[in-house]
């Protein structure tokens, strides 16, 4: 088999629509509409969901491909990636009915390929700093105000299934961790390059000043800070996110 | 009635036993990970994504139970080197369009074969001194049961058409073969399977199965807004007659088609069209438009945007190509 494969080499249905992620902003921001879906109305939660749902069909994909590519890592580095599959296919299955519980359907809005490129780094340190760090935190930002949002406009399905993949995507969050640290035991170079991998994921992710710290309501994606404490996260890494987040153009 | 203490296995047979099982287990459990993104079908994504982690859990039991046998942990043998062959063989298929070759290698000849074989481990592992192996093997096959009953539903749903079965069918054979060739997964010439009694599959274990084939298929019809309909329609017909004046009534001022998309365009003769993709960008429409002849298909990209009722092209890309030799 081909260990990794080219990011282009990624599957989907006719039924998805593929797009850079650079050019559906601007094309939106050229109808007078904001980049990404703010939350602020039934169509943009649904906007939301879509996003998350085909963010998680990446992460599997991502999470499979880790599985497959590092065959000579510790056998407890696959058993955690194994666990991270079948934790994202539950995933997916779950926003895939979140979809059709809020009048949606697959392939309503474009697909981007951002989250895959991130998961097809060479390096299974980088990998895991990227994808179950910094993606997987950027999930745990995002799910938290999710819930949030749903328990305000008294959606207790929305509610309560995001709030179980917020709590699988806390432990992933975890595994990163773990991961980053056994993966880089006495390569200061190698654990520089992930982590520095990580911090250019958590940039891009910061979306121009989209993710900020802020009230649920008053930002469009806003950070996580207790929960990414739970996470295991430290104190100065979230205050360099917020740091960054703070210096990030609007887009 | 007391029970046997007649066993039928060495502890270090019982060993090799395991990490022969393991060698096919493992191989499979990271093909299975790495197709995830080289196969378009949801179901069996979903399918895939299911398994990857009972196989991990598997694999785990048995290399952690080696050490209880004297062995090595975690340690992984192919019986011999025509198993190691057959593995080679099932993973082959990474294209696209091989998702049945993909899921008939691990779901009509791999995991049917292993779940006989677990079963006649089990009949024969001692049920005094060997009760963690056999733990061990009642949970891979109650699982392994349940995967092939799934494998089997998505593989229905996807070789549907006589021509896929007809490739599933060749593909069976040739695996079937190296793996009769090998002497089974464990190389005894499938003693163990031959001489036992496999029990019918009950097919209400594969709930699973009809829910991911449900979720794929759960797009009925676009909400396509009035207008749009008619003019996709229009738009197609002209693209499969190759008629450039009709063509540009549609597309918005300033836009053209390009000089590569209008030669994939015309790098054969189409004779039908159908809308496979419709998505929303704000204001404005994603279409994607399939366009078929004997000599092959294209994906069309376009993008609509409507200025009062009337829809126009803003831009139109060839995203999909698949053309059969002459």
């Amino acid at each position: 088999m081909d260990r990794p494969i080219a990011y282009d080499k990624l599957a989907r249905e006719d039924r998805f629509v593929r797009m850079r992620a650079r050019e559906v902003a601007e094309l939106k921001v050229s109808q007078g509409l904001p980049p990404f879906p703010d939350l602020s109305s039934a169509e943009s939660i649904k906007e939301r969901v879509h996003g998350i749902m085909v963010g998680e069909l990446q992460a599997m994909e991502g999470a499979g491909r880790s599985v497959c590519d590092f065959p000579e890592a510790p056998w407890e580095f696959t058993m955690d990636m194994a666990r991270q599959v079948w934790d994202e296919s539950r995933h997916v299955e779950i926003y895939l009915r979140l979809l059709d519980h809020l009048g949606g359907y697959a392939g309503e809005f474009p697909e981007t390929t951002i989250l895959w490129r991130c998961a097809c780094a060479e390096d299974a340190a980088a990998r895991v700093a990227g994808v179950n760090r910094g993606l997987e935190g950027l999930a745990c930002d995002v799910f938290n105000q999710l819930v949030h949002i749903a328990r305000k406009i008294g959606d207790p399905v929305l509610e309560r299934a995001v709030d179980f993949v917020l709590a699988d995507e806390i432990t992933h969050v975890r595994m990163g961790s773990k991961w980053l640290t056994k993966l880089t035991e006495g390569d200061a170079e190698r654990r520089r390059r992930a982590v520095e991998f990580q911090e250019n994921i958590d940039e891009r992710f910061n979306l121009g000043g989209v993710r900020r710290e802020g009230d649920h309501d008053a930002v469009s994606i806003s950070i996580a800070i207790d929960v990414r404490r739970m996470a295991g996260f430290t104190e100065e890494e979230i205050e360099r996110l917020i740091k960054t987040t703070q210096r990030s153009q609007v887009y | 009635m007391a029970q046997p203490l007649e066993g039928t296995f060495s502890a270090e047979h019982s060993a090799r036993l395991l990490r022969n099982y393991r060698y096919v287990v493992e191989r499979t459990m990271r093909a299975l990970g790495g197709w995830i993104a080289l196969t378009p079908e949801l179901s069996a994504k979903l399918l895939m994504g299911r398994h990857v982690w009972d196989l991990a859990q598997h694999c785990d039991a048995f290399g952690r139970r080696l050490p209880e046998l004297r062995a090595h942990a975690h340690e992984s043998e192919p019986a011999n080197p025509a198993v190691a062959t057959f593995m080679d063989a099932l993973e082959e298929p990474e294209a696209p369009d091989q998702t049945v070759e993909r899921l008939v290698g691990v779901y009509s000849v791999l995991k049917p074969h292993l779940l006989a074989t677990y079963r006649g481990h089990l009949a024969r592992a001692n049920p005094v001194y060997e009760p963690p192996t056999r733990r061990i093997l009642t949970r891979c096959i109650e699982d392994e049961t349940k995967h092939v009953v799934a494998g089997e539903e998505i593989l229905r749903h996807l070789a549907s058409t006589p021509a896929a079965k007809e490739r599933a069918r060749v593909r069976q054979a040739r695996l079937d073969g190296l793996l009769t060739s090998a002497g089974g997964v464990v190389g005894d010439g499938m003693r163990l399977l031959l001489s036992t009694p496999v029990e019918p599959l009950r097919s209400d274990l594969s709930d699973d199965a009809r829910e991911f084939i449900r979720l794929e298929a759960a797009t009925a019809a676009w909400p396509v807004p009035e207008g749009l309909g008619d003019a996709l329609t229009a738009f197609a017909a002209a693209l499969v007659a190759r008629d450039t004046d009709a063509l540009s009534r549609w597309l918005a001022p300033g836009v053209a088609i390009g000089d590569a998309a209008r030669e994939n365009l015309h790098a054969a003769e189409y004779t039908g069209h159908r809308v496979v993709a419709f998505a929303r960008l704000g204001h404005q429409h994603l279409v994607k438009t399939r366009l078929d002849g004997s000599a092959g298909s294209v994906v069309v990209l376009s993008r609509w945007t409507s200025a009062g009722d009337h829809w126009r092209v803003a831009a139109l890309d060839v995203v999909g190509r698949d053309l059969r030799p002459a």
